[in-house]
This record gives C-alpha cells, sequence and structure tokens, in this order.
C-alpha cells in the first residue's frame, strides 16, 4: 500500500519524466544491456546491436506503460492485466530480471535528478517499481 | 578470482577521487535504512531511526556509514585480491555481526545509485558497469567465508 507522501513523490518524479519517456526509456534499456548484458536475451527481436532509433522506440512503450501505472497507482492489477498475460504467456522474462530494471531506473532517474533525487523520492519509487514487478510476474504459475 | 580490465580500473579509481567518502558513506548507509527499512533490525543501538530526517541526521549512521564507505575505498586499492583483502571482515560480519550477505548487495546498489547523483551524466553506462561490477565482486567477498 502507498502512503499519500509516497504517492505524492511518485507523481512529482513522473512529472519531469512524461513527455521524455522515449529518451529515458532509452538510457534504460542502454544501461540495462550494458550493465547486466544477459538481459539482452530477452530483446532479441531488436538485433544484436540494438541501436539509438530501436532503444527510443522500445524504451518509450515501457516508460509509457509505467506511466500509466503511475496513472492508476492504486489498481495495478486492472490496469497492468494485458501486460501481466504478456509477461506470464509470450515474454516469460525471469522474475529475478525485475530487480536489475529497477536498479538501472533508480540509476537514471538519480543520475537525472541529482541532488534533488531525495531518499523519499528513492524509496516510494522502489516501492512503486517492485509492486509493478510484482503484478507483471503474478500469473507466470 | 573477478578481473577488472585497465578501463575498469580507471572507471572506478578515477570517479573515487572525487568521493567525499564521509558524506557519501553517511548518505548511502541512511538511504539503505530508509528504502530497505528492514535493514535496520542491525542498528537498534543507533537511537532515533523513527522517520527518513532521523535517519538521514542520525550521527551513529553517519559515523558508522563513513566507516563503511571507508573500507570500501580500501577494496579499491586490493581489486586484484579481494576475497584476501576482505577475509577478515568476512567472518566478523558471519561471526559476530550475522549479517545476510544480500545486505551487501543492497548496499552495493545504494552506493551506485548515490554515485549516479552526484556524478549525473558523467555515471555513464559504462561507468556503472564497472561500479556494479565493483560492488557485486566486494559483496562476494564479503561473503566469502560464510560457513
Amino acid at each position: 500500500m502507498l502512503s499519500a507522501q509516497e504517492r505524492a513523490h511518485i507523481a512529482q518524479v513522473w512529472d519531469l519524466i512524461a513527455g521524455h519517456e522515449a529518451s529515458f526509456g532509452a538510457e534504460l534499456l542502454l544501461r540495462l544491456f550494458t550493465v547486466y548484458p544477459s538481459t539482452k536475451v530477452y530483446f532479441r527481436h531488436l538485433g544484436d546491436q540494438p541501436d539509438e532509433v530501436q532503444l527510443l522506440s522500445h524504451g518509450q512503450r515501457m516508460l509509457q506503460a509505467v506511466g500509466v501505472a503511475v496513472q492508476y497507482m492504486d489498481n495495478l492489477h486492472a490496469v497492468l492485466s494485458p501486460l501481466a498475460d504478456l509477461h506470464a504467456q509470450v515474454l516469460r522474462v525471469d522474475p529475478t530480471n525485475f530487480p536489475l530494471v529497477i536498479q538501472c531506473f533508480q540509476v537514471v532517474l538519480a543520475a537525472h535528478l541529482q541532488g534533488e533525487y531525495t531518499v523519499e523520492m528513492q524509496a516510494a519509487w522502489d516501492k512503486f517499481l517492485t509492486g509493478v514487478a510484482v503484478v507483471l510476474t503474478e500469473k507466470y504459475r | 578470482m573477478v578481473h577488472f580490465t585497465a578501463e575498469e580500473k580507471a572507471a572506478i579509481t578515477g570517479l573515487w577521487g572525487k568521493v567525499n567518502v564521509e558524506e557519501a558513506g553517511g548518505e548511502a548507509l541512511g538511504r539503505l535504512l530508509v528504502v530497505y527499512p528492514w535493514t535496520q533490525r542491525f542498528f537498534d543501538s543507533f537511537g532515533n531511526l523513527s522517520s527518513a530526517s532521523a535517519i538521514m541526521g542520525n550521527p551513529k549512521v553517519k559515523a558508522h556509514g563513513k566507516k563503511v564507505l571507508t573500507s570500501f575505498g580500501e577494496a579499491i586499492k586490493n581489486l586484484d585480491n579481494l576475497k584476501g583483502a576482505f577475509a577478515k571482515l568476512s567472518e566478523l560480519h558471519c561471526d559476530k555481526l550475522h549479517v545476510d550477505p544480500e545486505n551487501f548487495r543492497l548496499l552495493g546498489n545504494v552506493i551506485v545509485i548515490i554515485l549516479a547523483t552526484h556524478f549525473g551524466r558523467e555515471f555513464t553506462p559504462d561507468m556503472q558497469a564497472a561500479w556494479q561490477k565493483l560492488t557485486n565482486a566486494v559483496a562476494n567477498a564479503l561473503a566469502h567465508k560464510y560457513h
């Protein structure tokens, strides 16, 4: 359960990302593939060396989904249900990979907001993204 | 044994030279205790940990954070023998402190995030990769003597 302050921190940070989903998403994926190369096995459709266009396109899709999650953060089960189906039936990403994405997401936020990335924002986003990951893997078995 | 390339070593030592260990250490431990509150289980004697601001301002947290990060700095001088360098600390964390090694990974991740707040764009994906490799290797070295 997210407290009122946590919801406020999540929305406040999202305001800075909104409109820039593509570039944030591309950086997220670039960091993920650079720091945790094994995650690339799930993105073979992007080719061996995904180029900037592909990272921007796929990154945008991922961050737009995060944006939807932010908008409906009190009802993630319902709003993420189609994505949960996709991850369970098609993508089947091993659950241990979600913390890796979350770590890279945190680094992207930290690198952009720098001194303004408060501990409260970090805590709220960690809790929120972990909640999203739980919903996305909920139908796995 | 973990091998760090010349580029990785340069990324690590270059950045480390610009880090204020005292400040960053307190920040790292504080953030760990706030973001992952269950880690507070090891710090009952630290006094007021009742809120984020209490934790971040707590003098014992700052002092201990500095100690931990200073020790981390020793790792950077011993990149070619992390297991040897941390053998005694590993025994201590197992036998006396009873710390779940998962906590070393959590703290390592928090250190990386703090570096990103300090260095911004300069903390490139390649920099992050070198540092995640280091924090991972330190965590493993600290877990190595557990029995």
